[in-house]
């Protein structure tokens, strides 16, 4: 298994794509930058509250779903050329781990994405000049519910993005579940049960704080856990049996 | 000789699945407003005392970001049928010169998404009538908020069919793709220039028209500064 995720990130190091994880900061500090809050500013709440609303709303509802599908096709990408599914399944290796490591691996890139995207925040705050302490405890909370709430996403990516040759026919598919959250993320009554709507209901840090992350933890095994089973082990299963 | 091309361009994009995303786009645009109307039908009418303005900016709403993910979509396809099979070397290899190769391709993206528009328009105008939103059917507006949106998303058409057409990897345009849709989204506090706002048909005059006037000239524009770059480079 080990060997397989270290020929995995690898083929990743050579593709030369692994800036991409430079996005989220970059789109972070654009948020943070542009945005005012000048209007939050005098209500006595921690400065860095109105930063990390603004910021975690577009990030999480439109741009971390977005760049996780974009990076289970950049792994699944050197397969796809001139038949490396074929050189790469020759090895003696199982088709199951195969899946495993890719998966692993986008997860690690997505983490990676996460923490650049802390900086960020901080960055953000620097520049302001933001006096007041930073909340350490919520942010860790949100960028790892953020991260957690990708794993369905990231598993139906890997899924398509094995299925279709090309970069955006998986695309489309993220971009059709993913639109539809900004309206599902504004009603109480389906919101909690839509998987797109999950990261950024897990990285809203003005949610409920006094659960572990700001879901409760049934919502979070249901329809993150859940989807998480349902597509990883879907798109395993059509691994198993692809003629390659 | 365009003419040809263009046909053989229609024939490549057949059960590809482009028309069927060209016609999701607009369908599923107006489709999450029927589920926001009805959802909350009452509500929404009691917002503004012009029920269609009302739903025609709810519609607008999303027009934007639809309209610039698809673009990327779209022209990400038409670069990757050529890109996965190797396909560049042939085409150009026939007696066409490499502009119209790449007018062909960029008309073929114009009518697909002038397609969708003009579907937009009739799915929005259905949906209002079946809304019952007032007897006046502001049916020039309508066709406003189709079409202007279409013909202020040309320079981002011509910007992405160049970074796809070029780039060997699709995942540069797609993540270019999703960096317009989130500026696209925060289009309220972007300046003027930025062509990623032209589509909400926002700016400080308040004119609509003046959108549409940038798009079509910084899309020409756009457009010869990306064919004269693929015609300077090698295909590999």
């Amino acid at each position: 298994m080990g060997s397989i995720l270290s020929a995995e990130w690898f083929k990743l190091r050579k593709s030369k794509m692994v800036p991409l994880i430079l996005a989220g900061p970059i789109i972070g500090l654009f948020i943070g930058l542009t945005s005012n809050f000048s209007d939050m500013a005098d209500s006595g709440v921690n400065e860095w509250y109105s930063s990390l609303i603004s910021m975690n709303l577009l990030y999480a509802l439109l741009f971390l779903p977005l760049i996780s599908g974009v990076f289970a096709s950049l792994i699944c990408r050197y397969e796809h050329q001139s038949g490396g599914w074929k050189q790469l399944l020759a090895l003696p290796v199982t088709r199951g781990k195969v899946f495993a490591a890719k998966y692993v691996l986008i997860m690690l890139l997505v983490m990676a994405m996460q923490i650049l995207y802390l900086c960020s925040i901080y960055a953000v705050g620097l520049m302001k000049g933001y006096s007041d302490p930073f909340p350490m405890e919520i942010v860790w909370k949100s960028i790892f519910g953020g991260w957690l709430a990708t794993m369905p996403l990231v598993a139906l990516q890997l899924w398509t993005s094995i299925m279709f040759k090309s970069f955006a026919a998986p695309f489309a598919v993220n971009v059709v579940f993913t639109l539809p959250s900004i309206l599902a993320v504004n009603s109480a009554r389906f919101g909690p049960y839509y998987p797109w709507g999950q990261p950024f209901l897990m990285m809203n840090v003005g949610g409920n704080t006094g659960d572990v992350f700001f879901v409760p933890w049934d919502q979070l095994l249901t329809v993150v856990g859940g989807g998480f089973l349902l597509f990883f082990l879907g798109g395993y299963l059509y691994f198993q049996r692809k003629a390659i | 000789m365009i003419g040809k091309l263009l046909t053989s361009d229609f024939l490549k994009i057949k059960r590809k699945g482009l028309w069927f995303l060209t016609a999701l786009g607009p369908i599923g645009v107006v489709a999450m407003q029927m589920v926001n109307y009805g959802v909350r039908k009452d509500y929404l009418l009691e917002q503004s005392e012009d029920d269609w303005g009302y739903y025609l900016l709810n519609v607008h709403s999303f027009t934007p970001l639809a309209i610039v993910l698809g673009i990327a979509i779209l022209t990400s396809f038409i670069a990757s049928i050529e890109n996965e099979t190797n396909a560049w070397k042939q085409l150009i290899a026939l007696p066409v010169s490499k502009l119209t190769v790449y007018l062909s391709k960029f008309s073929v993206l114009a009518i697909l998404l002038f397609l969708s528009s003009t579907i937009l328009m009739l799915v929005t105008l259905a949906y209002g009538v079946f809304l019952d939103l007032g007897d006046s059917t502001p049916y020039m507006e309508i066709a406003k908020f189709a079409y202007y949106p279409y013909f202020a998303s040309l320079p981002i058409l011509a910007l992405q069919l160049w970074i796809a057409s070029v780039c060997h990897n699709q995942g540069i345009p797609i993540t270019v793709g999703i960096f317009g849709v989130i500026f696209a989204y925060s289009s309220f506090v972007l300046p003027d220039w930025m062509i990623w706002k032209w589509p909400s048909l926002m700016n400080q005059w308040d004119e609509p028209v003046i959108n549409v006037v940038l798009g079509i000239s910084i899309g020409i524009l756009l457009y010869i500064i990306g064919m004269i770059d693929f015609a300077r480079r090698d295909v590999k």
